[in-house]
């Protein structure tokens, strides 16, 4: 409550500013405002508790913000608020929430509630909602009106009626302020207009965009309105010919939405509820959560979350650490909830409410707090879990089954001849002996080696040898260890044994001509060294397993099994020895990453399951050589060896009461219902889960989510990161929308669909995509279509404005696109595999990858001034954008490709590449030249890469018209286009435009 | 007195069959209710499904040994079912992804068991009525 008072002082100060005369009528009676100021917080149905609601409000403090562009983030920021309406033409600016507006309102028209003229009669609270809207789409003056009309979204906001009252009959007491009755009121042109006459121009806007309300009736519109002006536009609309094929005149595919500003995340959730953690540790599709099954059903769009508990936080942002002590870690006696902000304090602090099941348990003495006035803790700001949505707490002995592991890292080197020959070899062991300091743990780290051809070497790298002992097992039907100990050693100790090692390595099988792998015998050896202590094991692999248990076969690209109905089985392992191994080494706490390298199939489909079920993820680097790919290889394993990694951990979900997770998508393995079993998780790990009423009506106003990660630090702390987030309930299927991450849903849409090319045929899954938008914006369409006369627009909600495009992108994805020449089989399950365990930003960045021109800005005298977005505009993907005399950087965060358009001037290609410049581009390598405009670019492509160091993107260079280089590196991933079979991003919008009407 | 012994042994055969499929169900219900984990859960069910297998078929054989047509064609069914999960290699219960194929996975063995009954049923009554008739 305390904010909300602070918040009052600012209404007052409203007022003064109004400078229009329409304005003084008003200003007479502020009092009457009064009411449904205070009366604001509480209608906003879903705000669970007062004090949180206020906040978002705080930031409209500013009165003043005329400019409409002003308005819009506070739009996102308050939670009944519509979104920005689109640019489309005759659209509103932005929506204001409906609370917002309802403060100020009551003093600009506090005098028209005494001269009740013109108005109808005083709506009744229902009637509010319907009656307020027509005004708005009066001719009115644009200001007093929209101001005053506080147009509750959803049901729950039925008590702001006396707000509208005022407004309504402002309205009606035109006379002051001239009406222009043929003139179609647009909410663009009252917000705007507004902005200089009144000091409420924030209102403005809003009011009539409710969108969850039925504000709009057509009745009331002008006739002579066109739709669009008439709609009170909660949404955004395409134009789209109906006729299939055909382009209106009027249609512009440059109007189409389009994501170039990134990720854009939604800001209302986190202001609403700033005790919630951060939105890069949990984000949901929807930050409105149905109050019922068949609310949920109506929801065609997933409903769940994206969890990664362990994203890096920017400086100063880290999550504190909690050290209960002796008092034991606090939670809910019954159903385990970790304490949070959001638990309540009772009996004057000696009991604690839990927030998710109710229970009331008893505060430990030593944590016992008394409460103030208001009934909070007094030693709240001393205590980090009870002000913060993430804490780290420390877990003492209970919550270990064994003293916690060191760190450790076992390496399986494929080292038979495609293995020395690429190079792969060298450049790994100079890698991991770069890396030996950075191991995090020291000095408890372990570390350990296993190489392996046709044969399988054991080295022994005990700390008192001088030289490691290479042992050879050839037996490959029985594995045993030649050694009980020091195959697995600690690496302070044995540095100097395993330096040497690194150093010979590549040296002792240089010459080696051996091209059998005994892949699974070897990794069976691995786990026998391993499953004592858990750890990390990465595994270098270059050929297909040919030897001994899980040996493959060379099932490959047989094109006659696409289409047919077997053609998901060559996605899925092979050998149910991968299956079981993968369990087994989940069991004993042992995550695995695959890094493949072969330029033949290795079937990655069998070989990425050892990473799926254990928490690791699948490095593929497809035809590999040491002089190209060497950097990509040295930093993503550099970075894999060296990130913070949290050890043996299990992670569960906790939902409130009346939801929980139905199902999870993602690298883990399901060790009980709803225990995700992760021997190994760090930064670049996110998980992905799917949400289920559990009871057909939930009467709670908000729902609580709790992402407990119990691990071991690197540090030898057993630790348990705990994610609090708290989330409204509502009634109305317009709020779930409005309140949409598409950034969520994409991210859990995409790992559905891969996990759907697992069981069924790639068309299916696509289709499937498509499917689920169309139905999402069908119903969407459904909810409007009786209000507004929508014609032949496609609608969708601001905040899904962007879900088509990424659903294009998805069909368009490696994993996903196209048919058996599009991509090599392993590509795509290599990239499907790394797409189920990327984080929502770095997934949308590879759906929808940035495209800049670079080249006028290289000319450009040198600026220190490296932001990429401040300097470089993003482009749509599109052929379009590609200017013949340009130069262009293509960025996907997994690679970069510079475009070298065919009439560049050639200053500029000489200057980047040297004298190499008009040499096939294919054969170049981008390297620093003396001279400014290289150093430029190449400062860039650093930038680049610094700012996500998760992938080292590598430098591709290719010039107009080179092909087939082209056509694979760019063209075919200008996923607006048209491209061999796929559809572009017009006819795709049209299709499902098409289809959404369809069954309308 | 032989068909007597026919349907005795067969009947045999049934119950044991039952009991196999009913223990596996049992398996995937303690999962379900997190009373097991998938470790062991998997362990229990793959170390019997074999001998279901085998037990089925010779059942069928029996059948036909024997020459009860019908029962024989009324097995037919589940012989050829069991031969292409065998053929699939998709016989075995997936620890990976034990908890998400639960449901489809329970399903199908009250499946089996409602054939196993009929089966039984059908059995019985030939066993009486081959046991009356002989007195």
């Amino acid at each position: 409550m305390g904010t909300e008072n602070q918040n009052y002082p600012n209404f007052p100060a409203r007022p003064p500013p109004p400078s229009t005369s329409s304005s003084s009528p008003f200003a007479s009676a502020p009092p009457p405002g009064v009411p449904p100021q205070s009366s604001g917080p509480q209608t906003v149905g879903f705000r669970p508790l007062s004090s949180q609601p206020t906040r978002p409000f705080t930031p409209s403090g500013p009165p003043m913000a005329p400019p409409v562009g002003a308005m819009r983030p506070m739009v996102s920021q308050i939670p009944g608020s519509r979104p920005p309406p689109p640019a489309y033409g005759g659209g509103p600016p932005g929506g204001v929430g409906g609370s917002f507006q309802r403060f100020p309102t009551p003093p600009p028209f506090p005098g028209s509630q005494n001269p009740p003229p013109s108005g109808p009669p005083p709506p009744t609270q229902t009637l509010a909602g319907h009656l307020s809207p027509p005004m708005s789409l009066r001719p009115q003056q644009p200001m007093g009106p929209p101001g005053g009309y506080v147009s509750p979204p959803g049901s729950g906001f039925q008590q702001s009626v006396p707000p509208v009252n005022p407004s309504y009959s402002g309205v009606g007491s035109g006379p002051p302020q001239p009406s222009f009755p043929g003139y179609p009121s647009n909410q663009g042109f009252q917000s705007a207009s507004q902005g200089p006459v009144s000091s409420y121009p924030p209102q403005t806007g809003g009011f009539s965009q409710h969108p969850g309300q039925q504000n709009l009736h057509p009745g009331y519109a002008p006739p002579t309105t066109s739709s669009i002006q008439g709609l009170a536009e909660d949404f955004n609309s395409l134009s789209l010919s109906n006729i299939p094929g055909s382009l209106e005149p009027g249609l512009d595919p440059s109007s189409f939405p389009r994501p170039l500003d990134g990720d854009v995340e939604p800001k209302s959730f986190a202001e609403m509820y700033p005790m919630n953690c951060d939105s890069r540790y949990l984000r949901l599709t929807t930050s409105a959560i149905p109050n019922s099954q068949s609310l949920a059903s109506r929801w065609h769009l997933p409903l769940g979350a994206v969890v990664c508990p362990l994203a890096e936080a920017p400086e100063g942002e880290e999550v504190p650490l909690v050290d209960f002590g002796s008092t034991g870690i606090i939670r809910c006696r019954r159903c385990r909830t970790y304490i949070n902000p959001y638990v309540t304090f009772t009996d004057s602090g000696r009991k604690w409410r839990c927030n998710i099941c109710a229970m009331l348990n008893d505060v430990p003495g030593e944590y016992f707090s008394h409460l103030d006035a208001t009934g909070r803790r007094m030693d709240m700001d001393q205590r980090p879990e009870l002000t913060k949505g993430s804490v780290e707490i420390i877990a003492p002995t209970e919550y270990m089954v064994r003293p916690p592991m060191p760190p450790t890292y076992f390496f399986l080197i494929d080292v038979s001849f495609s293995a020395t020959k690429s190079g792969m070899l060298e450049v790994a062991a100079q890698t991991i002996k770069s890396c030996l300091d950075n191991l995090p743990g020291y000095p408890r780290t372990q570390i350990g080696f296993i190489t392996y051809d046709s044969t399988i070497h054991f080295y022994n790298l005990k700390s008192s040898l001088s030289q490691p002992q290479m042992m050879v097992v050839s037996d490959l039907d029985d594995i045993y260890i030649p050694l009980p100990d020091d195959l697995l050693v600690n690496l302070s100790e044995s540095r100097n044994v395993v330096e040497a090692f690194l150093d010979s390595l590549p040296l002792m099988f240089q010459d080696n001509g051996n091209v059998e792998s005994a892949f699974g015998p070897a990794l069976k050896a691995a786990y026998m060294i391993m499953n004592q202590l858990g750890g990390k094991l990465l595994i270098l692999q270059n050929s297909l397993p040919s030897l001994g248990a899980g040996r493959l076969k060379l099932r490959g690209d047989d094109p006659r099994v696409y289409g047919t109905d077997k053609e998901y089985v060559l996605r899925v392992a092979e050998d149910n020895f991968y299956k079981q191994m993968a369990a087994d080494c989940t069991k004993f706490q042992i995550g695995i990453n695959v890094y493949a390298f072969s330029d033949k199939y290795t079937d990655i489909a069998s070989l990425g399951t050892l990473a799926k079920y254990t928490g690791g993820q699948v490095y593929y680097y497809p035809g590999f050589q040491s002089s190209i790919q060497g950097d990509k290889l040295r930093h993503e394993l550099a970075r894999d060896l060296t990130r913070e990694t949290a050890w043996e951990s299990v992670m569960r979900i906790r939902c409130g009461k009346g939801i929980r997770c139905s199902s999870y998508h993602g690298n883990f393995m399901l060790r009980s219902t709803d225990l995700l079993a992760l021997p190994a998780v760090d930064c670049d790990k996110a998980y992905a889960m799917q949400l289920a009423l559990e009871e057909t009506l939930l009467t709670t106003p908000t729902v609580y989510f709790q992402v407990a990660l119990l691990y071991t630090a690197s540090c030898g702390e057993r630790r348990i990161r705990v994610h609090t987030a708290i989330a409204p309930v509502v009634t109305d299927l317009g709020e779930m929308y409005r309140q949409a991450d598409t950034g969520s849903i994409v991210s859990v849409y995409a790992r559905l669909a891969i996990e759907k090319t697992l069981s069924a045929k790639l068309d299916d899954a696509r289709n499937a995509i498509q499917q689920k938008i169309v139905k999402a914006l069908r119903e969407y369409r459904n909810l409007h279509s009786v209000q507004h006369r929508l014609g032949s627009r496609l609608i969708y909600p601001e905040s899904l404005k962007f879900l088509p495009l990424y659903g294009l992108a998805m069909c368009k994805s490696t994993p996903l696109h196209g048919g058996p020449a599009d991509a090599s089989l392993d590509e795509r399950c290599g990239a499907g595999f790394t797409m189920m365990a990327l984080p929502v930003k770095k997934l949308l960045k590879l759906l929808y990858p940035s495209l800049h021109r670079v080249d006028e800005w290289l000319l450009k005298p040198s600026v220190d001034h490296d932001d990429l977005k401040d300097v470089l505009r993003r482009l749509p993907l599109a052929a379009e954008s590609l200017d013949s005399r340009g130069l262009y950087i293509y960025d996907d965060g997994f690679r970069l490709v510079l475009w070298f358009g065919r009439m560049l001037s050639p200053d500029i290609a000489k200057n980047l590449l040297g004298a190499d410049f008009a040499a096939e581009l294919s054969r170049v390598t981008l390297e620093e030249q003396e001279n400014g405009m290289s150093k430029k670019l190449m400062r860039l492509i650093k930038k680049v890469r610094e700012n996500d160091p998760s992938y080292h993107p590598m430098c591709f260079l290719v010039r107009q018209g080179e092909q087939p280089r082209e056509g694979f590196l760019l063209l075919r991933n200008l996923i607006e286009d048209q491209m061999g079979g796929s559809t572009g991003y017009v006819d795709w919008m049209l299709q499902i435009h098409r289809q959404v009407q369809q069954n309308a | 007195m032989g068909d007597l012994l026919d349907w005795i042994i067969s009947f045999l055969f049934l119950v044991t069959l039952l009991i196999i499929v009913i223990y596996q169900l049992t398996c995937l219900a303690d999962l379900e209710a997190d009373h097991i984990n998938p470790y062991d859960s998997s362990t229990k069910i793959n170390r019997v499904i074999l001998p279901e297998f085998g037990l089925q078929g010779l059942l069928c054989v029996y059948y036909v040994l024997t020459g009860h047509w019908f029962m024989a064609i009324l097995s037919l069914p589940h012989l050829f079912y069991n031969i292409r999960l065998y053929m699939k290699k998709e016989y075995l219960a997936d620890v990976t992804e034990m908890h998400n194929t639960n449901k489809g996975e329970q399903k199908k063995r009250l499946y089996k068991i409602g054939h196993i009954a009929l089966c039984t049923i059908i059995t019985s009554y030939w066993l009486i009525h081959s046991a009356l008739g002989d007195i």
